[in-house]
């Protein structure tokens, strides 16, 4: 098929006139069996150099995608066109996907999206075995690479399929982030000739500003001062889960309709916040990087980061969502000196030390086990656990294998020793990224020159888009004004404790603020640690603010309190007091049966729940059944405790558990 | 591994039969020098004319390449899962496997999972019944010992009885194990889990020349016991009844003219090891001597039959034979002196596959196929 033939078909098929010459010459060589690294900014029509040739070719192309709500946004962009595509994923249910997957099979599809992570699926690779295959893609094929912002172990196997295949069959990879170093990458890693495509990867329209602060209340000062000054809505990046809802919070302190979007969220909440986003909504979605690859807004006008990205590239992929339409978007990062520790932090601390590596083989040598039951005989956090498991995965010491549907963990025949080197390499890799993106920050030079540099683009332009650059300076003004109405934020918003569960009565409770903001945690380290008597004053007044917030009009029959793992009666005063101002009964019949250790000991939640498992009983003579509980405690970390005293009470016929601490701790397991 | 969509696609190639697909391997790797992947690239007229493939082989061609995207994914996933494939060009295949098998009965693909080396290592087979008496067992521990301080690897078929003795004690003993499954390698699941620490630390292969997916069966029971045999360099019969695994195994390795030991029963003990010792294999005693034993008291007869001979020169015998001239049975026999039957010796001289038939005045003649005379050099 020549062009002309192409764009006749293009036009009756996708409504399109024609094809830009790099996406022509990407489907030529699909036509043609080859192989193709596509590397071309996000909006370019990426899409468009697989969906056409698939069309035309006689079996199905299977499209590799991490992104489940690109999945979907592509598969309604077709079928609206009449063109039969589908996607296989986690958010749609076995029934759906097993449909899908029987339809595939009988040639019934001409497009399928599917998670690279379905390759570990029993019922799609026996589907594979009838499938008239004709092509395969790799969608943000960046993942590929440790090198990149986003490595993925589920492309791994993707990577060992594609070598696997017939040499004619075409295969395209695309990515709209990749620098030299990661192209290189995928070139070796795929084997034959892969031929790569790359574009321009920058975009004008796309304004750069550096705010520089000296403290966190001036990143929300100035998000109230000048957000509702900035046009269109966009999004907001923060650097935690936590602050997400905190930063939302804020704004919906100020009356600027916003949202917050995580990982922690459920499916449903996810699709609905994407749709919200879509249609503007809200002035604003705060979000972890879970939020936007993928999404098909052209419109997203402005992306604030609040927390500095690790490198550049992570930093050009989440700006790289804005201004799709060509018109311009406001793309503005906050920089405190002191954020820096965070990333550092991820780097330095993202590598267990060796003995930990060690530990990790020899119970893998001695036996067949899965994550959770690594976590337990290592005792080990899930995040440790899973940076070694990667680790050794990639050094060909361990892999992972499926035993009857689950995860286990195999040590392989003859298996090389650890080679702690390559970790070196990497960290030392990260810590110049890092380095490279404190220089975008600090550079006084054209900002979108520093990026386009960095990413390896062929043609050096000149660029007149940024604060350096013929743009003016942002400033950050924190008066007194501002001053007290982030008090007044402070004083109002307490952070939600999640407990509640079908094995329990027990209810969403509430923390009077977080362990490590302001001076709480310090107040609290004080009396446990140091001797320094009981909670202060301030600690009962911020905590009856939060139960009176949250729970205002609930009545409550009676308070208990966590009973300590050692011998002391902080908590006990503590909660006497509240239950003296608030007039509710108080017992001190919750007590333990069984020695437990501190919580903090255990590296992860499994532990921690066998920990203070069959712990508690009550053993005085008030009546729970029936009644409405106040369950106090000081600190809140993994929540165990107070979910195993909550299954006791509901034994015992408690109505309503209510929870609440006076610190929340942020981050924790799992 | 870049190949193994394409060996999964030529090794299960409907109806072909180990012979049929091996030759072919010859033709293109060894004699053109090309990979499998090149072979399965060349246009059809080349596989006709150069290869010499009848129009339903190209076929049946056609159809496995169409299947190799989907076997890419087969391969992948089993790759993932720690299995490995080995093809018979590879130099990690069991020379011992080749040399016992070969070209006619060697498996094209190995699937196994566990430390390859073993496949390199000196080798017996300790095989019988699967409700072998205490006996019987107690012979398989005693071989398993001796081999096992030989450093010898000791292969079995993973059957109740016998075979499972013969893994136990090899491990009991710290030896190394082969075991060689009556199923794909994909559905052994349990097996993996039992015997993790023995995989991992290199000691036990698990092996299998099926589809990884078939499940077990009596059918594949039974053509899994030449690969157990043919992985050995010795083999030892603990116990056999009279039909069953062993029974056809023992003769079917007879018939490849390999060396049986078969343990000499006590009197008065049900099994039928003392008719394999009269079908050729060597009687040994309970700790795996070898017994002599005079042709007379096992044949019956004065005459000296090639068959109580450890033969494995019989099959050399026939081809020398009819090598100058096509013979008849009968007349085989009258040559050899045989106490055979005629109908006995026309089902052995039907089973050997380096000769065809011929009718000469209306009777079957027995001669040796052109191009099978010389054994082909990828073994």
């Amino acid at each position: 098929m020549n062009r002309q033939q192409a764009e006749a078909k293009l036009q009756a098929l996708f409504k399109l006139d024609k094809f830009y010459d790099e996406q022509w010459d990407t489907i030529d060589r699909m036509f043609k069996g080859e192989r193709v690294l596509l590397i071309e900014r996000t909006g370019f029509g990426k899409s468009l150099c697989y969906q056409f040739p698939a069309t035309q070719f006689s079996g199905i192309t299977v499209i590799f995608s991490p992104l489940i709500a690109l999945m979907r946004d592509q598969v309604s962009k077709l079928n609206a066109l009449g063109i039969k595509a589908r996607c296989i994923n986690s958010e749609q249910t076995p029934e759906e996907n097993s449909a899908i997957i029987k339809d595939a099979t009988q040639n019934l599809i001409k497009i399928l999206y599917i998670a690279p992570e379905r390759q570990e699926n029993e019922e799609w690779i026996t589907a594979t075995q009838k499938m008239k295959l004709s092509m395969v893609v790799i969608d943000e094929a960046h993942c590929i690479s440790v090198w990149g912002h986003d490595f993925r172990p589920a492309f791994r196997r993707i990577v060992n399929l594609v070598n696997l295949l017939p040499k004619d069959m075409p295969i395209l990879a695309t990515t709209a982030t990749a620098t030299k170093k990661v192209e290189d990458d995928i070139s070796t890693q795929i084997h034959g000739s892969l031929n790569v495509i790359r574009g321009n990867l920058l975009r004008e329209n796309l304004q750069l500003f550096v705010l520089n602060v000296q403290s966190e209340d001036e990143k929300l000062v100035w998000l109230g001062q000048n957000l509702l000054n900035v046009s269109g809505s966009g999004l907001i990046y923060t650097g935690t889960k936590a602050n997400t809802k905190i930063y939302s919070q804020w704004l919906e302190f100020l009356k600027i309709p916003s949202t917050w979007y995580n990982a922690d969220l459920d499916a449903d909440s996810r699709i609905e916040i994407e749709e919200g986003l879509k249609k503007n909504k809200w002035k604003c979605v705060v979000s972890t990087n879970a939020l936007g690859m993928g999404i098909d807004k052209s419109d997203i006008r402005f992306i604030i980061h609040t927390q500095v990205p690790q490198s550049p590239i992570h930093y050009y992929q989440e700006i790289g969502r804005a201004g799709r339409d060509g018109k311009p978007a406001l793309i503005i990062l906050f920089y405190n000196e002191d954020d820096k520790a965070l990333p550092e932090a991820f780097i330095d601390g993202g590598r267990p030390p060796v003995s930990m590596y060690e530990k990790v083989i020899n119970v893998i040598k001695q036996e067949l086990v899965g994550e959770q039951e690594l976590m337990k005989k290592a005792n080990m956090k899930q995040t440790q656990v899973r940076v070694i498991k990667a680790d050794l995965i990639d050094q060909g010491i361990i892999r992972e294998v499926l035993f009857g549907g689950r995860k286990k963990y195999e040590y392989i025949v003859n298996a090389p020793s650890l080679n702690t080197k390559a970790f070196e390499e990497l960290r030392a890799w990260k810590k110049t990224d890092l380095d490279n993106m404190l220089q975008y920050v600090h550079t006084t030079k054209s900002r979108m020159n520093f990026l386009c540099e960095y990413l390896g683009d062929v043609e050096k332009g000149s660029y007149n888009n940024c604060d350096n650059s013929g743009l003016e300076k942002l400033v950050v003004k924190l008066d007194s004004e501002w001053k007290e109405r982030l008090q007044r934020f402070r004083e109002e918003y307490f952070p939600e404790l999640e407990v509640e569960s079908k094995y329990s009565n027990l209810v969403n409770g509430v923390a009077a603020s977080y362990y490590g903001v302001s001076n709480v945690g310090r107040a609290i380290h004080r009396s446990k640690y140091e001797a320094g008597g009981d909670f202060p004053d301030f600690l009962i007044k911020l905590t009856l603010q939060a139960i009176r917030k949250t729970f205002g009009s609930q009545k409550f029959d009676l308070i208990l309190f966590m009973p300590p793992t050692k011998s002391g009666d902080l908590v006990k005063n503590f909660a006497t007091k509240i239950s003296g101002i608030l007039k509710i009964p108080i017992s001190n019949s919750l007590v333990k049966v069984k020695t437990t250790q501190e919580q903090k000991v255990f590296e992860n939640n499994l532990l921690k729940e066998e920990n203070v498992k069959d712990a508690f009983t009550f053993k005085g003579t008030e009546t729970i059944a029936g009644q409405t509980i106040l369950l106090i405690d000081d600190v809140f970390d993994s929540g165990k405790s107070i979910r195993e005293v909550g299954k006791l009470l509901t034994k015992m016929g408690a109505a309503k558990i209510v929870p609440v601490v006076i610190a929340k701790t942020v981050g924790g397991d799992l | 591994m870049k190949d193994a969509a394409y060996w999964i696609a030529l090794s299960h190639l409907p109806r072909w039969g180990s012979q049929k697909i091996n030759n072919l391997i010859i033709k293109f790797y060894h004699n053109s020098g090309i990979s499998i992947e090149e072979f399965f690239n060349l246009p059809k007229g080349i596989w006709e004319k150069q290869y010499e493939l009848e129009a339903k082989d190209v076929k049946d061609l056609v159809n496995a390449k169409l299947e190799v995207p989907n076997y890419a994914f087969l391969a992948e996933s089993l790759i993932s899962q720690g299995f490995e494939m080995i093809p018979i060009t590879s130099k990690v295949y069991s020379q011992t496997l080749k040399n016992n098998l070969k070209t006619s009965f060697a498996p094209p693909l190995l699937y196994i999972k566990g430390n390859t080396k073993l496949l390199h290592e000196n080798s017996v087979a300790i095989v019988g019944s699967r409700d072998a008496s205490e006996i019987a067992l107690k012979f398989a521990d005693v071989i398993a010992k001796k081999s096992t301080e030989s450093y010898k690897v000791i292969v079995s078929g993973f059957a109740k009885g016998v075979d499972r003795q013969a893994l136990d004690s090899a491990i009991k003993y710290k030896g190394q194990s082969i075991i060689v499954l009556p199923q794909g390698i994909q559905t052994f699941t349990s097996g993996y889990k039992e015997y993790y620490r023995q995989i991992v630390n290199g000691d036990v292969l698990v092996l299998s020349t099926f589809f990884p997916k078939s499940p077990w069966k009596t059918a594949l029971a039974m053509a899994r016991n030449p690969i157990i045999y043919g992985l050995a360099n010795d083999i030892y019969v603990a116990e056999s009844s009279e039909k069953g695994g062993t029974w056809e195994g023992v003769h079917d390795g007879l018939k490849k003219g390999r060396k049986i030991f078969v343990r000499m029963p006590q009197p008065g003990e049900k099994n039928a090891n003392k008719l394999l010792i009269a079908s050729g294999a060597i009687p040994i005693d309970d700790v795996g001597n070898v017994i002599y034993v005079a042709p007379k008291s096992v044949s019956g007869s004065s005459k000296i039959t090639v068959v109580n001979e450890p033969s494995d020169t019989f099959d050399e015998t026939i081809r020398n034979l009819v090598r100058s001239k096509p013979m008849t049975a009968s007349e085989i026999l009258e040559k050899l002196k045989l106490d055979y039957s005629v109908r006995k010796l026309s089902t052995q001289l039907k089973k050997m596959d380096f000769l065809e038939t011929k009718k000469i005045k209306n009777k079957i003649h027995y001669k040796v196929k052109i191009n099978s005379s010389v054994q082909p050099t990828l073994f």
